[in-house]
């Protein structure tokens, strides 16, 4: 059993096809993002398709059974979801403009009472501003529905994904030497263990506010309490983001539905107690077990996929540090470990003997 | 019943007897030893195979489901290899390595076309934590065959992983 000689010319395949994969990836960035989300949606989900699998069944009737579930129960909750949302959608267009006139009114009061004090404010023209960005909100909203897209073709790629489970990576992992399998599977075990705890619990966590937040709008009889229900559902995928989003939106609209500033408090007060409620109960139980990040990197990370990637970059930042975190971790150990930048650890030495 | 087999996987039956009879799973109650299979790593290695070679950091316990491992120690004073045992269907190896952290003692290679289950130290922890039904077993059993194997080693028997 000689050790084989390290020859350069075995890992000229290698090197080229993982050249060739970056240069593929690079040319078709455009349509890697459905694939991207559909990776993360094929790793949330099996854990499900695991949880059947060990139990017997096999793994194409396991995704079908899951399929048809989620189906039916999407389509339901779509259904009565799309009830109430074009209706207040509807609503929500035609009440816009009385709301960008109250809104410009407040503001340019404000702006003449404050130019009164400072002279050198209209030149900055303010108001003007103000009043071009409310008006264009609505653009912005509907600048996502392209994205409404996504929800067709993300199942539809996830679901052969789920279906291929795990055989991918054999495949990588049949084709590398062996002796590198069982650091490769303790890498991604790692990675596992916190980002699937991470998103698993984010997941949870988005639901629970988005239920909590449905409820309490609706019972407040707050206008278009299902919109704003599903902003703060979705924005609570981003850390701080939630209830920070669903009381300002609220607010605003509390404002111009009742006229009056009590309104605005018990909104901001349910708001608080939603935070209250996330940061004490939620996030200890549903988040226990993920990786755990200190508030400046969160804040960090975010602000740095918003720089890269818009607003999809502050969805997928944090997953993204869950990653880069555990990656930096595993390759310090192994800096330490296997290239020998500390000596090897000294096993625990008993001075009693075996009796 | 014909009808169920479209379904049901035969494999995992098999699979579930074959950990009941693993000494390490000895206890755990059939339907806890679902979650122990839901955390293994199922690996198939070729004839020659190098499973995990003498002095790498243990990150993994291995059973062997079916085919033959061979351990085997290299002294680097003498330049030869010494076969340490051979692992059989049913039996566990690179435990020790696993549990501190430390360098591998031995290499292991596959005798033949062998199927392991992996068992990889955070599913381990997880075992161990969040199922402490199963954790509490797993960590008896596993003191227990450390102790045998220590035990054959000071009586100065020649060393067995048969358990």
């Amino acid at each position: 059993m000689q050790a084989k000689q390290a020859n350069f010319r075995e890992y000229v395949l290698p090197s080229f096809i993982v050249i060739f994969t970056l240069f593929l990836i690079i040319l078709t960035k455009g349509s890697l993002f459905p694939i991207i989300l559909s990776a993360t949606l094929a790793y949330v989900l099996y854990p499900l398709i695991k949880f059947l699998e060990v139990r017997g069944i096999k793994r194409i009737y396991a995704v079908l059974a899951l399929y048809l579930i989620a189906g039916i129960g999407i389509f339901l909750a779509v259904y009565f979801l799309f009830q109430l949302v074009s209706f207040e959608f509807s609503g929500f267009q035609k009440a816009w403009g009385t709301y960008t006139q109250k809104i410009f009114h407040s503001i340019e009061g404000a702006n003449k009472q404050l130019s009164s004090i400072f002279p050198f404010l209209p030149k900055f023209n303010i108001s003007g501003k103000i009043n071009l960005l409310v008006q264009e909100i609505p653009q912005l909203i509907l600048g996502f529905m392209p994205a409404l897209t996504l929800f067709f073709v993300v199942p539809f790629i996830t679901f052969f994904m789920l279906l291929g489970g795990p055989e991918i990576m054999d495949y990588i992992l049949d084709h590398i030497p062996s002796k590198y399998v069982e650091v490769i599977l303790h890498i991604l075990s790692r990675i596992d263990a916190s980002l699937g705890n991470y998103m698993r619990g984010i997941i949870t966590e988005a639901f629970i506010i988005f239920a909590i937040a449905f409820v309490g709008l609706i019972l407040m009889q707050l206008n278009y309490a299902v919109i704003i229900a599903i902003i703060i559902g979705i924005s609570s995928l981003v850390p701080y983001l939630g209830a920070f989003v669903g009381a300002v939106i609220s607010s605003i609209v509390a404002y111009f539905q009742h006229g009056g500033f009590i309104y605005v408090f018990n909104i901001l007060l349910f708001f608080g107690a939603i935070r209250f409620f996330d940061d004490w109960f939620l996030q200890p139980l549903v988040m226990k077990k993920a990786v755990k990040l200190n508030p400046a990197i969160v804040v960090f990370a975010l602000m740095a996929g918003f720089e890269i990637a818009g607003i999809w970059g502050v969805i997928f930042a944090i997953p993204v540090t869950c990653i880069l975190k555990e990656l930096l971790q595993i390759m310090l150990e192994l800096q330490e470990t296997e290239f020998r930048w500390k000596p090897k650890p000294h096993p625990t030495r008993i001075s009693i003997p075996y009796t | 019943m014909s009808f169920l087999r479209v379904f049901y996987d035969e494999d995992v039956l098999k699979k579930i007897k074959f950990l009941k009879k693993i000494r390490l799973f000895e206890g755990i109650r059939e339907k806890h030893l679902i979650h122990v299979l839901e955390s293994l790593v199922e690996r198939t290695y070729l004839k020659s195979e190098t499973i995990f070679t003498q002095g790498d950091i243990g990150r993994a316990l291995y059973i062997v489901f079916s085919g033959r491992v061979h351990l085997s120690i290299f002294h680097p004073q003498t330049k030869t290899h010494k076969m340490l045992a051979e692992v059989h269907p049913g039996e566990i190896f690179g435990e020790m390595a696993l549990i501190e952290e430390m360098p591998r003692i031995a290499t292991a290679t596959a005798a033949e076309d062998t199927k392991v289950f992996m068992l990889f130290k955070p599913k381990l922890e997880n075992l161990l934590i969040s199922r402490p039904t199963i954790g509490v077993i797993l960590a008896l059993q596993l003191a227990k065959i450390m102790s045998s194997r220590l035990r054959e080693q000071i009586e100065e028997k020649p060393l067995s992983l048969k358990i």
